[in-house]
């Protein structure tokens, strides 16, 4: 396909050499390290999409997909996620085609171990890898199903390779130069092998911007196992609530949230909003209020003056 | 005639939008979105990150070195957007991958960095 290999013509191979070998000691130990115990691991399973010139992108997505048990024809995916034009996808729409499948994208840290542990986690791991070198990138998604320490290799569904077989070395400098980007395909409620709390956090508030209120739901849900009381957490399942127009769980999560800290303005904004989605007009004035006289910064309050206004013409078209 | 054929569209138009509306699950106007609450979360803890260097002995001499008091340096660091203190934070840890940032590349530069990006010095730009 479009390897490293054709990148190595005569005319650019030394200074192309030059770059691979000056590269290679830029590795750090926390990128390359294996606990000591790590097991050979392989997703034998994981299905193969053969991609068509360039279309790493879709292919590779739909391979994770499957695998999340997520059905996808790669032709559908390929409309949705190549660009023509580039020749090529984004990760931003990687992720995005993710959550219109249902699906939560989460971009794995960038270490040989996060990948390790997400396949022990029977997730295979896709990745952006540069085949080139900088002066002359070769972008290339596909992914990681397997990792044997002891050989030091990497398996990867790659291309039109159902099974590439990489020394690890190698595989590190191609993802080096792809910035360690990899991501995993979560069902709404999985956490990652290894999760960093702010990042899971966002991604489950990209599902919720893009109106995946069930979703999102869900995926708080599992926070809150993992964290139990988080107000960010807490506050995200409101909110799912409050799209799903669940007014009294939204409520009642609101009120708790309140309970532990009365300073959270943004809390009771939406309160406010719930209270009037449910009739409660002075209820909702009142806390608007309450919201509108303990803050100081500009940018909330021209949201809180919103939401005032908002009230208030519910409030008098309800009442007519 | 014509005048139902309108009225017929309309209809269609009104059960389309209610079909659109009961799947994407859109929450009423003037909802605060989770994320509001995560970028006011990571600010506070880039400061508070920032202000531990900012509050360490050796770098408070330094600043009183160059003449500048912390607690302006503190006061501007406040007025800093989340876009600008995520690119100080980004800065400062570009130049170190992990480990002491002090020990690393040195309180000097650290503090001439922190004092550049909240706007104090111009020195980087001219060089």
């Amino acid at each position: 396909m479009f390897g490293a290999r054709k990148v190595l013509q005569k005319s650019r191979l030394v200074p192309a050499l030059f770059v691979l070998t000056s590269g290679c000691a830029s590795i750090p130990p926390s990128v390359s390290e294996l606990p000591d115990a790590a097991q050979a691991v392989e997703l034998e399973g994981t299905p193969f999409f053969p991609q068509e010139r360039y279309q790493c992108g879709p292919a590779a997505l739909t391979t994770v997909l499957a695998m999340s048990d997520v059905d996808v024809a790669l032709d559908n995916m390929v409309d949705k996620v190549y660009l023509p034009g580039r020749q090529g996808s984004l990760q931003i729409e990687l992720m995005a085609a993710t959550r219109t499948e249902g699906r939560l994208p989460y971009q794995v840290d960038g270490t040989l171990d996060a990948i390790w542990k997400e396949l022990e986690a029977g997730r295979p791991v896709l990745v952006l890898q540069n085949l080139g070198v900088a002066a002359i990138p070769r972008w290339h998604y596909a992914v990681v199903v397997g990792i044997d320490a002891e050989r030091s290799e990497i398996v990867l569904r790659s291309g039109t390779d159902k099974r590439r077989v990489t020394p690890i070395r190698t595989y590190l400098h191609t993802w080096r130069r792809g910035g360690y980007w990899g991501m995993v395909v979560l069902a709404p409620g999985e956490l990652p092998a290894t999760v960093d709390r702010s990042r899971y956090f966002a991604a489950i508030a990209a599902l919720e911007e893009v109106g995946r209120a069930e979703d999102a739901a869900a995926a708080w849900r599992a926070a809150l196992r993992k964290w139990p009381g988080d107000s960010v957490a807490l506050f995200g399942l409101a909110n799912a609530y409050l799209s799903l127009q669940d007014f009294g769980a939204a409520e009642t999560t609101y009120r708790d949230l309140l309970d532990r800290d009365r300073s959270l303005l943004v809390v009771r904004n939406n309160l406010a909003l719930t209270l009037a989605e449910q009739g409660e007009y002075d209820a909702a004035m009142e806390e608007i209020g309450v919201a509108l006289s303990a803050n100081s910064d500009p940018v909330l309050e021209k949201q809180l003056r919103n939401t005032e206004a908002t009230i208030r013409r519910r409030m008098a078209s309800g009442e007519r | 005639m014509g005048l139902q054929r309108a009225r017929g569209a309309l209809l269609r138009l009104v059960s389309i939008s209610i079909v659109c509306m009961g799947f994407a699950q859109v929450a009423p106007a003037g909802v605060i979105g989770t994320a509001y609450m995560l970028d006011e979360e990571s600010r506070a803890a880039s400061l508070s990150r920032i202000e531990v260097l900012l509050a360490r002995e050796d770098v408070g001499r330094q600043l009183e070195a160059f003449g500048v008091g912390r607690a302006m340096v503190l006061e501007r660091l406040n007025g800093l957007s989340n876009a600008e203190l995520l690119e100080l934070e980004g800065q400062i840890e570009s130049q170190v991958a992990g480990g002491d940032i002090l020990a690393v590349i040195g309180i000097v530069f650290v503090v001439l960095l922190i004092l550049e990006l909240v706007g104090v010095t111009d020195i980087f730009k001219s060089i």
